[in-house]
């Protein structure tokens, strides 16, 4: 066997084992409030490789991405609520909605250079949010909207949350697998060389701008089923919720804490992430607001400063054995 | 009529001091090139000092500027030394998200200290004011604005007739040209970083008498300083100036006839459409946010 294919071949072992385990945990932690950190790791980390696959592998570092999430939870919500129509179909709607919203924003942002293109993706989130505050109509304002518990497969809406969380992996692997996809083809090897240097890349006559709108309206699309399966899970949404900018905030540092612009580094740091948030929450209460955020943004912090390639990466050098160097 | 010209000076008044905001935003980007988004933060603790200046030892908010503004010198001098240095030289998606966790930082660390109450500090002279023809003027007002525009000026003429002055200009023009002719660039993003969190201090004290404080309140008002900025042109002083009187004027206008929470929405969108058309602003340099579109 060549040294090639021994490498992939241990690359598919090595996911294969690694989603083994995910899928033993739901079934190790059954306790209610273990299975619900399960579940909720499982959904971010689902979400945070829809936001890697733009803001990793193009480097387009949005902070606008809550409003696809929203557009996503809101679109099959309001579909169900209004018409009967099953968020079996409404998530699709809820992504092709993004998908063009994205490819709209992605056409004037696109050209934008570094936190110009941030600011402006943060710009974008704010008024998605302010718009779901103000259609009452629509989105029930800032009181938020509720889906009523009625389980079946058609509703999406299951009676035991175990079910839920094997839905959740379902998701993590689709989207791995779509991320591994990209990554190894022609498109994903363009656009790490434009996020690189771009001018390099296009001296070599890499053209990446349909390319990097394509991915951003990909990405955007997979945030929204992401956010349909929110509202499925909490059966309640509202603004803040679902749009806030910190949940924009929180995709992209579960990527970055996890390892940016890698295929695993989401998962990882999704779990990492909500581990923490769930030790915090069991151990201090909510009598001190804040004290949980400060301690992720502690971690954050130190983790950009001291390893900023992310944990991903180190905890892979540490179970492997290996150093750096010697590879 | 008349409604007309005192919306349009309640506009100018709270424009300069979104100015003077923006002002240390924009001066930081023209030299370290970095966007710092926790700038809304060190406004947020500016106003808490004053506050607690005012509650525990009745010092005046115009008074304790002269302990607040070199108060925020200091943090801004450790921020840079502890967060920005290190991560200058550092891929993009580290600067930027450095200073985020920064912003989410402070602003827990505030919320742990003194929960999310709003805090107010009530001078004896908040509601005097005096009628010029049809126009009620407020001193608090007037003052704050005056200061406002005192202390942009002088920082302009720092720019100008200092040699820090020089030397900070000349690492915006060509950090290593500057480096070249024997600055001390590191000295110059040190100083340029404490000049921005010290102005955004200044700020903060003239804002306490005007606005409530709570932890949130800098991220409310950086969303605004972001379009101020980026319209003024990134990194030109005269263009944040003129921008943030242009703002200003355009929100009095805007929430009179659209009502406060559409007012965000209006300049959200001008935002936008100033990034899809003129993403220069007014007197940005050609360069430093477009590139070769492929």
């Amino acid at each position: 066997m060549g040294k090639r294919a021994y490498e992939a071949s241990a690359g598919l072992w090595r996911s294969v084992i690694g989603f083994a385990g995910l899928a033993a945990l739901p079934l190790i932690f059954s306790d209610p409030f273990l299975l619900g950190l399960v579940t909720l790791s499982f959904l971010w980390a689902a979400a945070s490789l829809a936001w890697n696959l733009s803001g990793g592998y193009a480097g387009q570092l949005s902070l606008g991405h809550s409003a696809f999430y929203g557009i996503g939870a809101y679109t099959s919500t309001v579909l169900f609520l209004k018409a009967g129509v099953s968020p079996l179909l409404g998530m699709w709607v809820g992504a092709a909605i993004s998908a063009v919203a994205a490819v709209a924003l992605g056409a004037i942002t696109m050209r934008l250079k570094g936190s110009f293109f941030v600011m402006s993706t943060l710009a974008f989130g704010a008024v998605v949010h302010i718009s779901a505050n103000n259609l009452r109509e629509f989105t029930g304002g800032a009181s938020g909207l509720s889906i009523p518990l009625q389980p079946s497969l058609v509703n999406l809406v299951f009676a035991s949350k175990l079910t839920f969380a094997y839905v959740a992996l379902a998701l993590v692997v689709t989207f791995f697998l779509v991320t591994r996809l990209i990554a190894g083809s022609k498109i994903g090897y363009s656009l790490v060389a434009f996020r690189e240097n771009d001018s390099a890349a296009r001296a070599l006559g890499i053209r990446t701008l349909p390319l990097r709108i394509g991915v951003f309206a990909l990405s955007a699309a997979m945030t929204s089923l992401c956010g349909t399966l929110h509202a499925q899970y909490y059966l309640y949404i509202d603004p803040d919720s679902v749009l806030s900018l910190n949940l924009s905030l929180n995709l992209a540092l579960m990527a970055i804490v996890g390892g940016l612009g890698t295929a695993y580094g989401p998962i990882v740091g999704a779990i990492i992430v909500t581990t923490v948030y769930f030790a915090m929450q069991a151990f201090l209460g909510d009598q001190i607001s804040g004290l949980t955020q400060l301690a992720y943004a502690t971690i954050v912090i130190v983790v950009l400063v001291v390893v900023p390639s992310g944990l991903g990466p180190e905890i892979g050098r540490l179970l492997t054995g290996r150093l750096a160097w010697r590879r | 009529m008349d409604i007309y010209a005192q919306l349009a000076l309640s506009g100018l008044f709270i424009g300069g001091l979104y100015a003077l905001i923006s002002v240390g935003l924009t001066l930081v980007f023209g030299v370290l090139r970095v966007v710092n988004f926790a700038h809304g933060e060190y406004l947020t603790i500016a106003m808490f000092l004053t506050y607690f200046l005012f509650h525990q030892f009745g010092f005046d908010p115009f008074l304790s500027s002269i302990l607040v503004i070199p108060l925020m010198f200091g943090l801004g001098l450790v921020t840079e030394r502890l967060l920005i240095r290190p991560t200058l030289e550092a891929p993009h998606v580290v600067q930027v998200f450095v200073t985020f966790a920064l912003s989410l930082w402070l602003q827990n660390l505030l919320l742990v200290l003194f929960t999310s109450d709003f805090r107010t500090v009530r001078t004896g002279y908040a509601t005097a004011a005096f009628q010029i023809g049809p126009l009620y003027v407020s001193w608090l007002r007037l003052g704050a604005f005056v200061a406002a525009v005192a202390l942009t000026a002088a920082l302009a003429a720092f720019l100008k007739y200092t040699y820090m002055g020089s030397a900070i200009r000349a690492t915006a023009q060509d950090r290593r040209s500057a480096r070249l002719t024997g600055v001390n660039v590191d000295r110059v993003y040190a100083v340029t970083f404490a000049l921005g969190c010290a102005l955004v201090g200044a700020a903060g004290v003239l804002l306490s008498p005007l606005f409530p404080v709570n932890p949130y309140t800098g991220a409310d008002m950086i969303l605004i300083a972001f379009v101020i900025v980026v319209l003024g042109g990134m990194g030109s002083i005269a263009g944040a100036t003129l921008a943030g009187l242009l703002i200003g004027v355009v929100e009095s206008y805007s929430s009179y006839f659209l009502g406060g929470e559409m007012k965000q929405f209006v300049y959200f969108l001008c935002f936008m459409l100033i990034l899809a058309f003129r993403p220069v602003g007014f007197f940005g340099r050609k360069g430093a946010e477009v590139m070769d579109v492929t």
